[in-house]
């Protein structure tokens, strides 16, 4: 039970970093119908951010502030950093190509892959980067917590999770509950009928990659809070992230919470109860079945097509 | 014959002449392509990972060997350029194939030093030794590549040569540590599904089963960061885990899952995970092919003349072996181009003289050459050490 209880833990660790940068894509290809293959490399990015606001603050051995404020410092700062990049990467990379053939923007989006990368290489080395977590505040981070069973629920996990719900919750309500949100459905509906109903269809396209790249900055921030990070980190932890949008239905906000979900903890129960090296296999197993039986994945409406 | 027929004859009949003056030009080309100048620079490359996780570990090499070049080059009138040939962990072994075909081509290589990781050797030793060109590793242990315990060549061509001793040496070293003096009854080990690790953990493994002791053996894919779930599985009564990785930020990250999930198992690495920068965790271990240098008599010139000329670099463990191995290149070098008069006719002279290469007082202590029996040192050593507190090695054994 204590190992059930452990790899769930680590599930929904894992699931909840993923289902974050799910919900990037789903933004993103629910208004554009763009797979935004950047993503990966924003969510990269953002750690990078967060590493540089860390050591603008003193290190994690020897923070300016104390270690609560540096962790809101920190991921604020890669989130708006993000958001800032996502408006750019918008603006010069996806807005000339919008009336394009589709295959034209996936291909930008490609490029601006490998340009994130590849800078981030040229300007910081392809080492790995650690954010030392375990030595902030003498490794409370990881001994404080409270414990189920046998097993040690460990502060920085719990941080983790609860803050990456809260940004799920807090987009669920600007997607549902604001008029911005209710403007994106729309555009996400029907863009043209939208920008005749006075919907100004840029402004919402400009604010979904707001969105999803604000929440891909938290989501490297929470990653590299545990596990170093590299330049070319976000193809993997991308893939992930797409995978699990389409599981749960790319276009779907909810459902990309889910696939997260799903996709993290069916991760870590294959590491735990089969083999560490069957779990990525899995994963793209889960997402061929989808592929197969549910193309429209599972919060996901099917393509009807009239005729 | 149709005008059509009469076109696709001359097609064929050019495309054989094409073909059979290629053939002719590549052997010529390939003669050409050995006879190295002694008057002029010659090259020697150094395959390691630069970039990636492996970088710090590939720089402090490629600074020993560009140091050596610098020292010795003058005593034995050489002009000798160290090219660094990147070849990252993250991009599998099969990454030194690629950079070696680049070296191969060049006519100023003469020889090659590396590649660095158990990989890379396996994966371009035998494009190498086509070329005719030695390739001294300094730091890859697999005991597959050279030669094992009783002087039998294995897996890898005669032109491949290592300073170190190979995994035979460590692993056992490793586990009798373990057993003799951590007293370990129960042992974790976890591989990385490539060479080295696999190699390693194997030979540790056998001891430790010999002794009597519980294994667990787990296994991963280098790309593995987040270890949550195969920490899972280390058992709670495990004394020590040992973690034959060649990214040492992994072994640290292990170690702090471990840590968290408050498994109290000893970290053991290898000398893959030599780093003092990024495995740091006080208490844990790990080993290495070469000694702490600066106890070494003859050795504080070498240091300091490599300090100056690396000022902010600190003293590690893989530079030095590759210092010794630029050395035993350019003496070869040295030798080859004498018995040439004044030039390498054919990359093979170079291997040639190696074999007979002896350096008094070498930077790893005593003297170097090569065993008659093998493309290995004579008797190599592994060195173990004890991570402190403040983040530095020391040798305990």
């Amino acid at each position: 039970m204590d190992t059930f209880t452990q790899l769930t833990l680590n599930g929904l660790t894992l699931g909840s970093g993923y289902a974050l940068i799910a919900l990037g894509y789903s933004l993103v290809y629910g208004i554009l119908k763009l797979l935004n293959f950047a993503h990966g490399d924003v969510v990269t990015v953002g750690a990078f951010i967060g590493f540089g606001m860390l050591h603008v603050l003193g290190g994690s051995t020897d923070p300016v502030v104390p270690v609560w404020l540096l962790l809101v410092l920190i991921t604020t700062t890669a989130m708006a950093g993000c958001a800032a990049l996502g408006v750019a990467i918008e603006r010069f990379a996806y807005r000339p190509l919008r009336d394009a053939p589709r295959i034209a923007p996936l291909i930008s989006a490609l490029g601006v892959s490998f340009f994130l990368a590849y800078s981030l290489q040229l300007l910081f080395g392809s080492e790995q980067r650690d954010y030392d977590a375990f030595s902030m505040a003498d490794g409370a981070l990881f001994f404080k917590g409270f414990s189920i069973g046998a097993v040690h629920i460990p502060l920085l996990r719990i941080v983790i999770i609860v803050s990456a719900f809260a940004l799920m919750v807090v987009l669920w309500f600007l997607v549902n509950k604001t008029r911005t949100g209710k403007a994106m459905k729309a555009t996400s509906f029907d863009r043209e009928a939208a920008a005749m109903m006075g919907i100004d269809v840029d402004r919402v396209i400009v604010f979904a990659f707001v969105l999803g790249s604000a929440l891909a900055g938290a989501a490297g921030v929470f990653t590299a809070l545990r596990v170093p990070t590299y330049p070319s980190a976000g193809f993997v932890v991308g893939l992930k992230g797409f995978t699990a949008a389409v599981i749960g239905g790319i276009g779907s906000v909810p459902g990309a919470m889910a696939g997260g979900l799903i996709l993290g903890l069916a991760e870590a129960y294959t590491q735990g109860y089969v083999s560490t090296k069957w779990s990525d296999l899995a994963v793209f197993v889960i997402l061929i079945l989808f592929m197969l039986f549910r193309p429209q994945g599972l919060f996901g409406r099917p393509d009807i097509a009239k005729v | 014959m149709n005008k059509r027929g009469g076109v696709a004859a001359a097609l064929v009949a050019i495309a054989a002449a094409v073909l059979a003056s290629t053939a002719g030009a590549g052997s010529t080309a390939a003669d050409r392509l050995q006879a190295v100048d002694c008057s002029g620079t010659i090259k020697l490359p150094l395959l390691t990972p630069l970039t990636g996780g492996g970088g710090p570990i590939g720089n402090e090499q490629l600074s020993w060997a560009k140091y050596a070049a610098k020292t010795l080059g003058p005593k034995l009138k050489l002009k000798i350029q160290i090219v660094g040939g990147d070849t990252p962990v993250e991009k599998g072994p099969g990454e030194a194939q690629k950079v070696a075909q680049k070296f191969i081509s060049d006519s100023q290589v003469a020889a090659v030093l590396g590649p660095a990781t158990s990989g890379g050797v396996a994966s371009a030793s035998k494009s190498l030794a086509k070329a005719g060109l030695l390739h001294i590793s300094p730091s890859a242990t697999d005991s597959a590549l050279a030669a094992g315990p009783k002087g039998k060549r294995t897996a890898s061509p005669v032109a491949f040569f290592r300073v170190v001793g190979g995994d035979y040496v460590q692993g056992p070293t490793d586990a009798n540590y373990m057993v003799s003096k951590l007293k370990a009854k129960k042992v974790v080990i976890v591989d990385f599904q490539e060479p080295y690790s696999v190699g390693l953990a194997n030979a540790a493994q056998a001891v430790l089963k010999a002794k009597g002791v519980d294994v667990t053996r787990l296994s991963t894919s280098v790309d593995t960061t987040d270890y949550s779930s195969l920490v899972t599985k280390v058992p709670n009564d495990a004394n020590v885990v040992f973690f034959p990785t060649q990214q040492p930020e992994d072994a640290q990250t292990f170690g702090e899952q471990l840590l968290e999930q408050g498994k109290r198992a000893t970290m053991f690495g290898a000398d893959g995970t030599n780093n003092p920068a990024a495995f740091k965790l006080a208490g844990s271990y790990v080993s290495n092919f070469a000694p702490d240098i600066s106890g070494i008599p003859g050795n504080a010139a070498r240091i300091a003349g490599w300090k100056k000329d690396n000022p902010k670099a600190s003293l590690g463990s893989f530079g030095p072996p590759t210092y010794l191995a630029t050395q035993v290149e350019m003496m070869a070098i040295a030798k080859a181009c004498k018995a040439g008069g004044g030039s390498i006719k054919n990359r093979a002279t170079v291997l040639k003289y190696v074999r007979g290469i002896v350096v008094p007082n070498s930077i790893l202590g005593g003297t170097f050459r090569f065993s008659k029996s093998n493309n290995e040192p004579v008797n190599p050593k592994f060195y173990i050490f004890q991570i402190q507190k403040n983040g530095t090695y020391k040798l305990v054994n």
